[in-house]
Order: structure tokens, then C-alpha cells, then sequence
């Protein structure tokens, strides 16, 4: 199909457009934070830097707590990540196909999640975990955030598995498998692209959560990288190469996830929100 | 599929049990405290009834922070949405590298908050910085600009911010709705003569609105609840000017100690979700229907 010249230029300007205000802000804080400070805050700014200097690199990581936030961050998320699953699959499972009394109203229910503000249980939640001794212990973060990511994680895992052609499950029943086999051989490998979409979700809610860290957490030294990384904010006379430096750092282990398997979250997100 | 729901409920109750826990009884717990005079975590607290609902719903600051949330909801829907819907239109066509635009559009929605903050705070920072130098050098204004400086500034400043952050989202959730409309529906109209404008008006338009309307209350709900840059970004400043209601609830019960207040905020902020939630639900299924 052959578009007019004028719809090509269009479409181009728009595509520049979007590239220059998703692109430039990362391409600003990234080059940023190997600039000399002089440089960062001259009067004209620099597209391509003119110095070059890990400095503040080296500031971040001797000088702040900062990979103290970031090991901690990767606990939380990765086992956040491993609960939301091995919670989500079964549920999502059941509710797709298995049969029970009062299954659209539980299901309902869960997704009623997100018609709350999360702030609303955030102060019965501090009390309750004060009770059992969570207060101020990186499990007590894993609750909350396997809490949020899960209904979500049931709803998008539902969906992929409503996109398995029936005739796949049948044919493995008329062979004599069980239930559990079935999800286990069948299923799983089926949906694996949609595992691996409903993994990076919950890795992200966990990885970038402020509000429950920020109440949940009182010493320095268990804080999570959104938390620990915003006292550095304030704690210093705004230094911004170090805090260009701490923003590419946070944003490396997503991109990074991304890059590997970001492409089938794209499109799981896409595809289980039309179902 | 014979199966007993015996082995249904083992698949589903770790999950419910859980949810339950986390999210249910603190739910309920909140709507116990509402009702109570707790100051501090842990204090015990008497038995008040309505009183904490009177105090608030007569509170001036309360109706300024849900005049501010709801400034915040349609600003962000309506900028969100037409950045969105703009993007979605672009990542639909056929061009070179689409694919890699369509996963790495979303990169503004998978860095963390504070990340954002940082990113935002710099470009828009009076020493130094990117859009104050920009614009002085074009001419423009003559010193560099305090944009978090004064309330409605700082307001649209975060709005602009916070679409920034969730646009890319709702575009690929558009872009599914797109995608899914056929192919054949655009060669028809092409034939019988509709040039780009009537396609979108007549075809893109009707088949699309239900998917917006959709994304319209879930967005809605979101951006609601979106704490997290403002606090980070103003604190709800300058003079309350960006106070939504998440901030506020959060300044009462962990700045000014008054647990059972802010529980009383948090609960009448859901009953506000929830009916806004029922009759948005119930507008589009009548919609549906029609």
C-alpha cells in the first residue's frame, strides 16, 4: 500500500515528535551523568557531551548508601516476582477453567483491587505488621507488593490461557492426563510468553513501589532503591551529577529485563487487555 | 471436564487467603479506625461514631484537595488520552523499526518513580537544567522560570510530568484496539471513495470508543491514587497548591499523627471511587447494549 507524499511527512514529524519527548529526557539524564559539573550546569546546554568523567558514578557507589538501596530493591522485586507467579498460576488456572460455587464473584472481587486507593490500607498495615514484628524487614515489602501485582497477575495470566485452542487441553485429557499434569505440561509451556509478561509486571510494581517503602522501612540500611535514593535528593546540596548518576543506575536492570523479554510484554499487555 | 471443587479451591485459596490479608482486613480495619480517635500507630483509640466524618466533611481543606484531585484526574485523562490516542495512531502504521518503537515506547512507565522525578526535576531545574537554558536562549523568557514555584505552575508542571510517565501505557492499549479492526472495514471505505479523515471519523472512531471508554475509568482510578511524583516533586506545594487528596491523607496520618483523620479521608476517597467506578461501569454497558 503506497501512502501520499504529504501523509509520509506527517507521519514522520509525528514519529520525530514522539521519539524526541519519550527519547530526549533519558538521552539528557544518561549523557548528564558523565559530564563534568561544570558542564551539567552550564548555561547552554550540551546535546553531545563535551567532557567525559565517571566521577559521579564513583561518588554514588562509595560515597552513598546507594548499592546497599539496589541489592535491596533486587531481593524485594525478585521474590516478589516468584510469590505473584506461584500465586497467580493456580488461581488463574482455576478461575479460567476449573468449576466452583461463587467463582464470577470472587472473581469480580479481586479486580475490585483497583477501584481503591492503596493508601487506604496502608495505615491499618503498618499496625498489623507492627503487631507480628514486620515493621522495618524487606518481607513485610513482599507482602505489599505481591498484594498489588496480584490481581492484576491473575487477570492478564487468565486471559493468556483463554487464548489456548481447547482442542490442545481435550486431546491431552482423552490420553489419560491428570489435571495437574495437564497445567503443568501443557499449559505452562503455552503460556510461558505470558508468564514471562506478568513476571516483568510484577518485577516493575516492586522495583519502582515508593509509598509502602517509604512507610514500612525505618533504617537506613534495609531501604529500597525509590526510598534510599530520594533521601539522596535531599540529603546533599542538589548535586545533580551524582543524581544522574543514581537515575541510570535505577534504570539499568529494567532495561536490561526489558531487553530480553520485552517484546512478548508488549504484546501480552496488549492482548490480555482486549480479552 | 469432571473435576471436584474441592481441588478448585486449593488452586484459588492461597491467593484469596492472601489478598484477604493484605488488602481485605486492613480495608475494614481502615473503616474501624475511621470511626475511632486514634493519633498515633498503636495507640488505642475511643469510640467516636460519625464524629471524624462531620470534622472532615466541614473541613475546608478537604474540599480543596478533591477540587485538586479532580483538576488532577481530568487534566491527566484529557492530556494522557490525546497523547495516547496520537501515539497509538503513529505505532498502527507500517513503517521501519515499528516493532522496536511499539516495546520501547513504554520505557517511561518501567523506570521507577523517583527515576522520573530526577529526570524531570533536572530538565526543568532553574540552575543548570534543560528547558529553562531552551527557552531563554530562543528568546522566549528573559530568566529562567520557577516552574515548581507557584501553585498553578507547579500543578500543570505535574500533570504534564504524570502524563508524560503513563501515556505511552494507555497508548498500547489502544494500539490492541486498533490492531484488532479489520483490515477490509479501511479497503471498503477506501473504495467507496473516504479519504483519510472520513476512514477516521467513520471506521477508526465507532469501533475504538469502547476501548477508550474502558481505559477512561481505569485511568481514571490510576491517575486518582498517583502519590508518589507529587510528593516527591512538591510535597503537595507550594501553599497546597498540588495537595490531592493521596497527599493529603498521607500528610495527616504520618506528618500530622492523626491516624483516625486520615483513615476518615481514605475511606470517603473510595466511597468516591466506587460510585464513580458503578456509574461509569453501568454508562458503558448501557452503551454496549445500545
Amino acid at each position: 500500500m503506497s501512502r501520499p507524499v504529504g501523509w509520509t511527512a506527517a507521519l514522520l514529524a509525528c514519529l520525530a515528535f514522539f521519539a524526541a519527548l519519550v527519547g530526549l529526557p533519558f538521552w539528557w539524564v544518561l549523557t548528564g551523568s558523565v559530564k563534568l559539573p561544570q558542564e551539567i550546569i552550564a548555561r547552554v546546554p550540551t546535546m553531545i557531551p563535551h567532557s567525559f568523567t565517571l566521577q559521579h558514578y564513583q561518588k554514588l557507589f562509595s560515597a552513598s548508601d546507594y548499592p546497599v538501596y539496589l541489592v535491596n530493591s533486587l531481593i524485594v522485586a525478585a521474590v516478589s516476582t516468584m510469590f505473584t507467579l506461584l500465586l497467580a498460576l493456580p488461581a488463574a488456572y482455576a478461575f479460567f477453567r476449573l468449576r466452583f460455587p461463587g467463582r464470577a464473584l470472587f472473581y469480580r472481587t479481586i479486580l475490585l483491587a483497583y477501584a481503591f486507593p492503596s493508601i487506604v490500607v496502608l495505615i491499618p498495615l503498618f499496625g498489623l505488621f507492627a503487631k507480628v514484628g514486620l515493621v522495618d524487614r524487606l518481607p513485610a515489602l513482599i507482602l505489599v507488593n505481591v498484594a498489588f501485582a496480584l490481581p492484576f497477575a491473575i487477570w492478564m495470566l487468565r486471559s493468556f490461557l483463554a487464548g489456548i485452542p481447547k482442542e490442545i487441553e481435550e486431546a491431552a485429557l482423552m490420553d489419560g492426563a491428570s489435571l495437574l499434569a495437564i497445567l503443568r505440561h501443557v499449559m505452562i509451556p503455552l503460556i510461558a510468553p505470558g508468564i514471562a509478561s506478568v513476571g516483568i509486571y510484577a518485577f516493575i510494581s516492586a522495583w519502582t513501589e515508593y509509598v509502602f517503602a517509604s512507610v514500612l522501612i525505618l533504617s537506613d540500611a534495609k531501604r529500597t532503591l525509590p526510598v534510599g535514593f530520594s533521601g539522596i535528593i535531599g540529603q546533599y546540596q542538589i548535586d545533580w551529577g551524582l543524581l544522574l548518576a543514581g537515575a541510570s543506575v535505577a534504570i539499568i536492570p529494567v532495561v536490561a529485563l526489558f531487553a530480553l523479554i520485552g517484546r512478548g510484554f508488549v504484546s501480552g499487555l496488549t492482548e490480555g487487555a482486549v480479552k | 471436564m469432571p473435576q471436584s471443587p474441592a481441588l478448585a479451591f486449593a488452586f484459588v485459596a492461597p491467593a484469596l487467603l492472601f489478598l484477604a490479608a493484605i488488602l481485605g482486613w486492613p480495608l475494614v480495619q481502615a473503616l474501624a479506625l475511621s470511626m475511632q480517635d486514634v493519633r498515633v500507630i498503636g495507640s488505642p483509640g475511643a469510640f467516636v461514631g460519625t464524629a471524624n466524618y462531620e470534622r472532615i466533611l466541614a473541613a475546608p481543606e478537604f474540599w480543596r484537595a478533591a477540587g485538586l484531585s479532580v483538576v488532577w484526574v481530568v487534566a491527566n485523562a484529557v492530556l494522557q488520552t490525546a497523547l495516547a490516542l496520537s501515539a497509538a495512531l503513529v505505532l498502527a502504521e507500517k513503517f521501519p523499526g515499528v516493532r522496536v518503537a511499539r516495546t520501547w515506547i513504554i520505557i517511561t512507565w518501567i523506570v521507577p518513580t523517583v527515576v522520573v522525578v530526577v529526570i524531570w526535576r533536572w530538565l526543568f531545574s532553574t540552575s543548570g537544567g534543560i528547558i529553562n537554558p531552551l527557552l531563554v536562549q530562543s528568546g522566549l523568557i528573559e530568566r529562567p522560570v520557577g516552574f515548581f514555584a507557584t501553585p498553578w505552575t507547579a500543578m500543570a508542571t505535574l500533570i504534564f510530568i504524570n502524563s508524560w510517565r503513563w501515556f505511552p501505557f494507555i497508548a498500547l492499549m489502544i494500539l490492541a484496539g486498533l490492531l484488532r479492526i479489520p483490515g477490509d472495514l479501511y479497503e471498503a471505505a477506501r473504495i467507496d471513495g473516504a479519504g483519510t479523515w472520513s476512514r477516521f471519523r467513520y471506521v477508526t472512531w465507532p469501533l475504538l470508543a469502547p476501548t477508550l471508554s474502558v481505559l477512561a475509568v481505569i485511568g481514571t482510578l490510576l491517575s486518582f491514587n498517583v502519590f508518589d511524583v507529587i510528593w516527591l516533586l512538591t510535597a503537595g506545594g507550594p501553599a497546597g497548591g498540588s495537595r490531592t487528596l493521596p497527599v493529603l491523607i498521607y500528610e495527616t496520618a504520618f506528618k500530622g499523627y492523626r491516624l483516625s483523620e486520615a483513615a476518615t479521608i481514605s475511606v470517603l476517597a473510595t466511597v468516591f471511587l466506587m460510585v464513580f467506578a458503578v456509574i461509569a461501569t453501568r454508562t458503558l454497558e448501557k452503551g454496549e447494549a445500545r
